[in-house]
């Protein structure tokens, strides 16, 4: 009897168990997305290659919910999870044929026994590869690719072959306390593989180099638990892997992506419906949409991090002087920001960019212009608690001037919730991009951004609607995922949930 | 009764003098009665008793030696001081601290002396504040004062009571931020690049065409006329004539605003209505099925750009289903539904989260537990002491988040075709029209700041917090 109440207990405390229910439950209601588009209402015929996708994705789902009885039996009957049930997750792996990131992200770690951020990182790094491999993949449907493209599939291949090895050997090698020294070299050829844009590939090489190299044993125990107070909430996880793709994929777009069949007109080719040629379909120019979304995505992470660093820092900077100086100083520049604050950021930038006109430059200015107050008063707030502090009035006791005070004892100390609230806003960002740019006011219209190529599809949106859906879809997913890494990130650095 | 008042009105000017602010207003106020008064003071002030104590008392200290050895005891601790730190610092350095200290200290101590044996003898210190004071204690001198000095009585009687007070100084606050954004707004315009005299007249216009055009919109007067004359017209409501189409710039907000606000607040309704149980069930079940399911979609409404939903269901319902019309217009009340839900997702969404958070923040607070282990049931603990404290940060995000809403309502209006105020601004600004531009964004920051205003004031009432704090400070 008390045996089988420690079992229960382990079933309710079992990463694995969660994560098996959370990824049947989506696998499940994408395959169902897919069972409704795959049947056209109007003209009552079924469309062949979407019905497959539901079928595959329907059989994972399936053999998913098998995977997560297998674990809870497991885990009542012995508390553990049995090897024959950890193979089950190299059969799962071939969901990664249909693109489901969920199910392959999890079968990897359900191979694997010993969870370190490393080994996570490693999967990570090899599924973006992957997924950029995929996705450049497609190019080669098309009539023409560009000159660079065989050389860059290439190294890229490379490159996912040198990752996958790593994963291996971060798999069977590294322990919680065992980093060899040897290590070394090879991390620094994988941190060097993220000029790609794959960040994961940094983080593995970072974390590598960090705990084969140092000797603070705190300064690791600190760095283990932020990441896996972070890698345990699922969600935020695969934003992390959504962005870093979007990231990866606009650095490598330049290699692997004909900007001509994005920008170039093409009439013989005109408002074509998806198909592999043209995956998302053609717009009014004969332009292929999907290539457009590609390079659409540069610009929305470009303006998305310009829009947040800047007013971050120049907020965090107005912010930290306010808390940390009299009540004078503070009164002025609170109840100047507190102009700009009363003017809601969208109809700044729209009064911004009518004066001095609509462009990349001047909507990143004009966006940032309008999240100065928040960003001030997050760092104000966190400023007057800190210099609370004890170790701020030892270090004046000490003699440390103002400024070493501000930048190396209390601005440290305070950067976490700016870090949190600037995940959070880059979405914002993103939206109100696209949001300026669909009014005409945003990037310039020849500019294949993702609210230019909404404001084409919204005049086609009786006769081909996919031209207004995916652009949509695009700019969701990567809000969404920035929403999801910022809410794991508060919940991971936030001291009160400890 | 009259006595009341006045020792009302000595308290409030005792604590009056402590902010410069208000001893520089009120002096203001009072200007022609303090003139009068202050030559009555000077002409009545003949005891100098203050003045010669304190140069007796200078005398004795120095004769002492008191100077000397504060110098002394200030160089060695300077010295000391330099020494731990391994400063460098010359003696001079040192020197010139020390005596600065020393001096400072001296006379803080010399006045101070001279305090305690005036008091001692029961002699105060003749201060022209202390003959305002002692004047407001007697109601006679009030009755004649009454005329001159009203603006200030009137000062001092709004600083006595806390509520009055505070909602004073908000509205002060309010007025300066809306002559700031008038400010801000104008001065973003004017420093424009672009003409749009050779806008609107094309490429083909001469030189004195233009110069007329600048002449009758007074584009050509120096940028202080310029923004007196537009802050102006805002106070006034009279923005004179849009550069296109010559329409009067208020009228047609006016014509443009309801509209506007018609849909906001439907949204906001719309979100209280629909987020606040939604919070309420998710934060009673944290964790499960039910509580995930409502985050993600909240998540997912936050994340959803406004025109991409409104055209999305302009595709479902209008095209599709054709349950709703696909753009708005007046007489039609159906139209008037999408918008308002496209508007108020963003909300909604947040406000739900917020509840939740604030809820599941309020349940583990200290008095949760008491009301607990005094018996009380599960939803007597939720109604009673839960809801209305998780309310209070969730109505402030509301105020807040209204600013962003009607920013948005721009982009809403645009895909809906309806004439609001938000796609009033957007229309005009390709020119750009700067007093349409102008007057739209700033009649909306001036809703905005009034709102936020409301909420504030509506709290110093509710929240038992900032009624106690009001009351100290």
């Amino acid at each position: 009897m008390k045996e089988n109440r420690i079992n229960r207990q382990a079933v309710i405390l079992s990463k694995e168990y969660h994560q098996a229910n959370f990824t049947w439950i989506l696998t499940l209601l994408i395959s169902l997305l897919f069972l409704m588009n795959s049947f056209s209402f109007k003209t009552g015929e079924v469309k062949p290659y979407v019905f497959a996708l539901f079928g595959a994705y329907l059989a994972t789902a399936l053999l998913q919910l098998f995977i997560a009885w297998r674990i809870k039996r497991d885990l009542l009957l012995s508390g553990d999870i049995r090897k024959g049930t950890r193979r089950l997750g190299y059969i799962q792996l071939v969901s990664l044929a249909t693109g489901n990131v969920f199910t392959a992200s999890f079968s990897l770690h359900l191979l694997n026994k010993r969870k370190t951020p490393e080994y996570t990182f490693a999967v990570y790094t090899v599924l973006t590869q992957l997924f950029v491999i995929a996705i450049s993949a497609l190019n080669m449907f098309k009539p023409y690719v560009t000159d660079t493209f065989p050389m860059a599939m290439l190294l890229l291949l490379l490159v996912l072959v040198f990752q996958v090895v790593v994963l291996a050997i971060v798999a069977k090698t590294i322990r919680e306390d065992n980093y060899p020294s040897s290590v070394g070299i090879l991390a620094l050829l994988t941190a060097l593989t993220a000029i790609t844009g794959n960040l994961f590939a940094l983080l593995l090489g970072g974390s590598l180099l960090l705990k084969s190299r140092s000797t603070d044993e705190s300064r690791i125990a600190k760095w283990n638990t932020m990441w896996e107070k972070i890698t345990r909430n699922t969600m935020a996880v695969f934003g992390m892997f959504f962005i870093i793709l979007m990231l990866t994929i606009s650095v490598v777009s330049r290699f692997t992506f004909d900007y001509e069949v994005a920008v170039e007109n093409d009439y013989g080719n005109i408002l074509q419906s998806p198909s592999l040629v043209y995956p998302f379909g053609t717009d009014n120019f004969g332009r292929d949409v999907f290539s457009r979304i590609i390079f659409g995505a540069r610009i929305s992470l470009l303006v998305g991090f310009a829009a947040t660093l800047i007013p971050a820092v120049i907020g965090g900077f107005l912010g930290g002087i306010a808390g940390y100086y009299s009540n004078r100083t503070d009164n002025w520049i609170m109840r100047l920001l507190d102009v700009l604050y009363a003017i809601p950021g969208i109809l700044l930038a729209i009064a911004i960019i009518a004066a001095f006109g609509a462009n990349t430059v001047n909507l990143i200015i004009a966006l940032s212009l309008g999240s100065i107050p928040t960003y001030a008063r997050t760092m104000r707030a966190n400023v007057l608690m800190v210099s609370n502090y004890d170790f701020v009035d030892s270090a004046r006791a000490l003699g440390a001037s103002d400024f070493s005070i501000i930048f190396r004892q209390i601005v440290p100390n305070s950067l976490a919730p700016m870090i949190v609230k600037a995940t959070l806003t880059i979405g914002g960002a993103v939206i109100a991009t696209s949001s300026l740019s669909y009014l005409g006011l945003g990037v310039e219209p020849h500019i294949p951004e993702w609210g230019n190529i909404l404001r084409v599809g919204s005049t086609y949106l009786e006769s081909h609607s996919y031209l207004a859906i995916f652009p949509g879809l695009a700019i969701i997913l990567l809000v969404l995922s920035f929403n999801f890494l910022g809410d794991g990130l508060r919940d991971a650095l936030d001291p009160r949930l400890d | 009764m009259k006595t009341g008042y006045s020792s009302q009105l000595q308290k409030s000017f005792r604590e009056a003098q402590r902010k410069s602010m208000y001893r520089f207003l009120l002096y203001l106020a009072g200007l022609p009665l303090h003139l009068v008064l202050f030559v009555i003071y000077v002409l009545k002030k003949k005891d100098n008793t203050y003045e010669v104590t304190l140069a007796k008392v200078e005398q004795e200290l120095l004769k002492e030696g008191r100077e000397k050895r504060y110098l002394a005891e200030y160089a060695d601790q300077l010295r000391r001081k330099a020494e731990f730190f391994q400063e460098q610092s010359t003696p001079e350095k040192i020197q010139r601290q020390a005596e600065e200290l020393s001096a400072e200290r001296f006379k803080r101590e010399a006045v101070q002396i001279t305090d305690e044996r005036l008091a001692r003898d029961g002699v105060r210190r003749e201060s022209y504040f202390g003959y305002v004071y002692s004047l407001l204690g007697k109601p006679a001198f009030l009755v004649i004062s009454l005329l001159p000095g009203l603006i200030m009585y009137a000062l001092l009687f709004l600083r006595s009571n806390p509520f009055l007070k505070y909602i004073t100084e908000r509205l002060v606050q309010s007025v300066f931020v809306i002559i700031g954004v008038g400010i801000l707004v104008f001065s973003i315009l004017y420093i424009s690049p672009f003409d749009p005299a050779s806008n609107i007249l094309g490429e083909s216009a001469t030189n004195e065409q233009i110069a007329a055009f600048n002449r009758i919109h007074g584009l050509d007067l120096p940028y202080w006329q310029q923004l007196w004359s537009a802050l102006k017209g805002i106070a006034t409501f009279d923005l004179g004539t849009s550069f296109t189409g010559s329409e009067n710039v208020a009228s047609s907000i006016a014509n443009k605003f309801p509209i506007t606000i018609t849909i906001a607040i439907f949204s906001v309704l719309m979100a209280i209505v629909i987020a606040i149980p939604v919070g309420i069930l998710s934060a009673m079940r944290p964790n499960t099925i039910l509580d995930m399911t409502f985050m993600l979609i909240a998540l997912i409404g936050l994340s959803i750009p406004n025109f991409w939903q409104g055209l999305i269901f302009i595709l479902g319902f209008s095209i599709k289903l054709n349950w709703l019309p696909a753009t708005y217009s007046p007489g039609n009340a159906l139209s008037i539904i999408m918008p308002v839900i496209v508007l108020g997702t963003g909300l909604t969404a947040s406000i739900a989260r917020m509840m939740r958070s604030s809820l599941l923040e309020i349940v583990h607070e200290d008095y949760m537990i008491t009301a607990r282990a005094k018996g009380l049931t599960k939803s007597q603990m939720l109604w009673k002491h839960a809801v209305g404290n998780a309310l209070i940060p969730v109505v402030t995000v509301i105020g807040l988040l209204f600013g962003g809403m009607l920013g948005g309502a721009a982009v809403t209006e645009k895909v809906f075709n309806i004439k609001g105020i938000g796609s009033y601004i957007v229309d005009k600004q390709f020119i750009p029209d700067i007093p349409a531009i102008m007057g739209g964004v700033v009649y909306i920051a001036i809703t905005i700041s009034l709102v936020n205003l409301f909420i504030d004031i509506m709290y110093a009432f509710l929240d038992p917090r900032i009624r106690s704090k009001m009351k100290q400070s």
